[in-house]
């Protein structure tokens, strides 16, 4: 598809219309390196001299991380709070990413054969599995305290976040279910296996002593086997659970795809009806109010106090 | 498809290389085309956390300078006046501008100039013009559309403006196409041949730098015709099922709007019907009614299934099998109400308006029949008190259409009774749309009554019968588009601006339709395309008629010729 850019030619303006205007001469700023824009630092200063009703903080301002393809300096302002919280959430979103591929691949070595007791791995797994749906969790109470109230601009930046957040951690909390289930079918599917070379050892029945000896010694580290297995099984089981509930509460927050809910005309048209309806709220509770019975009931009992001392006062007088 | 990959590859390109959070900035118009390709969790993914209407933002003082603004705007001067305030006050970060179609120079000139700050990092022209509302189908949703009836002298600075906007949203599609056409257009129409003029001027002389891409043999055809060359289709009542919600209920950019229809659930208010998103319309928006009734019911059956078995929780497995397919559970959920809820809401307009009566008569009158037998069906309905003020002026408008140089007294009759019936008709609409669309004013062959080649093909068709009465009506475009593929378009009714001429089979055409395109002209071309022609079509216009868009431009156009007859 075609594109024009038009960028170097309104530089060229720019630049032509900035050598118009008043020079920028004895403002000293000696200290700022002039960069290929023409000291803007400077006419930062000199235009808020000259136009004193410009109001916007110059807090800093060869910001490095923001300049880009050589352009001039931005003033950039520090961001709200909240952009600390969802930075945080963002990272756990990733540290919860890399460790999925740990638990991957310690899965793939617990359901390898090994003539060792596999319990070191089962408790590897066991962690891994337990810190993902911490991380998770407890991403997922941070993201609460994003929501914010009142109809401001910042407020649907910051829902926003929220929802994109919260379809993230969705993600990553179904894949982890997916991930433990077929690790759990796989587990289920070796145990039977298991169960299988122990059949075939019953139909072979003439054996030696030793041979039972042994096959008593087998069949007591199978129960072991079949025991550990059950427990992590459990384990499993228990964060299938855990996440269940995560996913109920992210579910409200996350956008269903395809909906009304995912069009952009109907976000903003939403948030400038948010905006009226919440105008017109608080316009007819002004409204209740003031007409309430409340008020008048309280005004009414006052009214009647005063007449009933005068009354009081006047029957003393009188009498 | 290629219109809509091309605009969301335009929207993807701006997201792509500004890193950060950012806010996208849309002024009416770019905020539809931009709804219809692209979602908002999309745009959530590529960190476009705010989203607003250039108007509304210039209202509020929210200084949020840790976000970077993207302007994708329109290159109206009322937009440039926006910008120019927005820049000299300025709440983002970096400032990144894109704009629709050509800048003017001087437009360039009054930017840089509010620039003081330099907080612009680019300015672009990204061609996406046009609001790409289906595959093959685009349109510019003008919202005065009705200009293209009037003759240049009533009101010239409002028509060139139409013709403007026409240009640049024909010329934004095929820079997104990157292709530069040959154009033809419709003879006896004084705007297409205007549109086709003043197009082939912007692509060959006055920007063909810009259009000069890679020549391959064949050009694609750009054809350029009029609405009033076929009048009646706009008027008919449509039972295929994108059609029909369209004509019944209304669509806008994709979406309909169900407020107006009692009480429904919060959710079912207001539906979204985009082919690209929804399989099930994707199958059967060009299905009729009775078809699409058995396909739902198929639908709300295999749901019902899923359903059941969603209740049967008892292990855990089960349940969590069940948090699994929750997400796609909601979603069929979701889309099978939409549907059951749309069909129903039609199925009681239908039998309000008693509208199965009013087509059969419909189509009678579009395709076949003779004149007597006609007469006494419209007669009927007219008499008839259920049928609404609409559908009355419709079938008036049908039969006059077809038989007005046949037996004018009855003609009269119909008329009058029309005013005595309908209360709010407007006197003189049909004999104004009579004026404007009448036989000697239309190019090609309407009903099929001109050449003997129409004239047999018709008793054929008559002989054969129809698959079903109420979509037996084929849009002139058909026929049109059947020429083109055959290679015989005649020269005498569509001409070649300049003198470039066709060599060799086109492969891409694209039918541009002033005054409007209909959703039963777009199941034609879906049809066609298809069918493996070798060749592919894309339809486009200045809006999207239903009939009642196509009555109220001709009411306004009337409106405007009375007072300047008046006037004058």
């Amino acid at each position: 598809m075609a594109t024009r850019n038009r960028t170097l030619l309104f530089r060229k303006y720019r630049d032509a219309l900035k050598s118009v205007r008043i020079p920028m001469s004895s403002l000293a700023s000696s200290s700022v390196p002039k960069s290929s824009g023409g000291g803007p630092v400077i006419e930062m200063v000199s235009t808020s001299l000259l136009h004193p009703n410009r109001s916007y903080t110059p807090l800093s301002t060869e910001d490095p991380g923001n300049s880009s393809k050589g352009a001039n300096a931005v003033i950039v302002g520090l961001p709200p709070a909240w952009v600390d919280v969802s930075e945080e959430i963002a990272a756990n979103v990733q540290r919860a990413r890399t460790k999925m591929a740990e638990l991957a691949k310690a899965h793939a070595k617990a359901l390898m054969p090994s003539f060792g007791d596999g319990k070191e791995d089962q408790r590897t797994i066991e962690a891994l599995a337990h810190e993902i749906t911490n991380l998770l969790k407890k991403s997922e109470k941070r993201l609460q305290k994003l929501s914010a109230t009142g109809p401001s601009e910042d407020s649907n930046v910051r829902k926003n976040v929220q929802r994109q957040l919260a379809s993230d951690l969705q993600n990553l909390s179904m894949e982890l279910r997916k991930k433990q289930s077929t690790y759990l079918k796989r587990l289920k599917q070796q145990k039977e296996g298991q169960d299988g070379v122990d059949l075939e050892m019953n139909i072979n029945g003439n054996r030696s002593k030793a041979e039972d000896d042994d096959w008593d010694d087998m069949v007591f580290s199978e129960h072991q086997m079949a025991k550990l297995k059950q427990s992590e099984a459990l384990t499993v089981v228990d964060s299938v659970n855990e996440l269940a509930q995560i996913m109920k509460d992210l579910s409200v927050l996350v956008i269903d795809q395809g909906t009304i809910v995912d069009r952009i005309d109907y976000n903003i048209q939403n948030v400038a009806t948010t905006v009226e309806e919440g105008l017109k709220q608080l316009q007819k509770a002004e409204r209740t109010q003031k007409q309430g019975g409340m008020v008048m009931c309280a005004t009414v009992l006052v009214i009647m106090c005063f007449v009933m001392l005068v009354l009081l006062i006047l029957k003393e007088i009188l009498f | 498809m290629v219109l809509v990959s091309a605009v969301r590859d335009y929207v993807n390109r701006m997201l792509q290389d500004i890193s950060g959070m950012k806010v996208l900035i849309l002024d009416s118009q770019t905020v539809s085309i931009v709804s219809v390709v692209y979602s908002q969790s999309e745009l959530l993914q590529k960190e476009v956390f705010l989203v607003e209407l250039i108007d509304s933002i210039s209202k509020s003082e929210e200084s949020m300078s840790h976000l970077k603004a993207v302007y994708f705007l329109r290159p109206t001067s009322e937009n440039i006046q926006y910008m120019r305030r927005q820049l000299s006050n300025p709440r983002f970060g970096e400032y990144h501008l894109f704009f629709s179609n050509m800048l003017k120079d001087t437009q360039i000139h009054l930017l840089a100039d509010s620039d003081e700050q330099e907080i612009v990092q680019q300015v672009q022209e990204f061609y996406a013009d046009f609001i790409a509302v289906d595959p093959y189908h685009f349109t510019l949703n003008m919202p005065s559309n009705h200009y293209y009836i009037l003759p240049a002298v009533l009101d010239p600075s409002n028509l060139q403006n139409f013709c403007d906007r026409a240009v640049d949203g024909i010329g934004a599609v095929f820079l997104a196409l990157k292709r530069r056409p040959i154009i033809r257009y419709s003879r006896t129409s004084d705007i297409a041949k205007r549109v086709a003029h003043e197009a082939a001027k912007l692509m060959y002389q006055q920007e063909s730098g810009l259009f000069d891409f890679r020549r391959m043999d064949i050009s694609p055809l750009l054809l350029i015709v009029d609405r009033r060359d076929d009048p009646v289709t706009p008027l008919l009542n449509q039972w295929t099922y994108q059609a029909m919600v369209y004509e019944l209920i209304g669509i806008q950019d994709n979406k309909v709007d169900l407020r107006s229809t009692g009480k429904l659930p919060k959710d079912q208010q207001e539906v979204v019907l985009s082919s690209e998103q929804d399989a099930f319309f994707k199958a059967n928006m060009y299905e009729n009614f009775g078809d699409i009734g058995m396909n739902i019911k198929r639908m709300v059956d295999d749901f019902q299934q899923v359903a059941k078995s969603n209740q049967n929780i008892q292990t855990i497995e089960d349940m969590a099998k069940f948090v699994d397919n929750y997400p796609e559970y909601r979603k069929m959920h979701g889309n099978v109400s939409k549907h059951v809820t749309l069909v129903t809401e039609m199925s009681k307009i239908v039998e309000e308006r008693k509208l199965m009566l009013v087509s059969e008569t419909e189509q009678e009158l579009a395709c076949n029949g003779g004149q007597v037998a006609a007469f006494e069906a419209v007669t009927n309905l007219l008499n008839n008190e259920n049928i609404s003020d609409i559908d009355r002026l419709r079938l008036v408008m049908l039969y006059a259409l077809r038989y007005e140089k046949e037996s004018p007294v009855q003609l009269m009759q119909l008329f009058n009774k029309l005013q005595s019936r309908s209360a709010k008709y407007k006197p003189g609409l049909v004999q104004f749309l009579l004026k404007q669309a009448g036989v000697d004013k239309r190019t090609g062959d309407l009903y099929g009554n001109r050449d003997f080649l129409n004239i047999a093909r018709n008793m054929a068709r008559g002989l054969k019968g129809v698959e079903n009465v109420y979509t037996q009506h084929q849009p002139l475009l058909v026929q049109t588009m059947e020429s083109i593929i055959k290679g015989r378009l005649k020269d005498v009714d569509y001409p070649y601006v300049g003198n470039h001429y066709q060599q060799g089979r086109t492969q891409e055409v694209i039918i541009f339709i002033v005054g409007g395109t209909t959703y039963e002209e777009l199941r034609s071309i879906a049809q066609l395309n298809a069918s493996n022609s070798g060749i592919r079509f894309i339809l486009g216009g200045t809006a999207v008629l239903n009939t009642k868009r196509f009555l109220k431009d001709l009411e306004e156009a009337q409106v405007i010729a009375r007072t300047n007859a008046n006037v004058v």
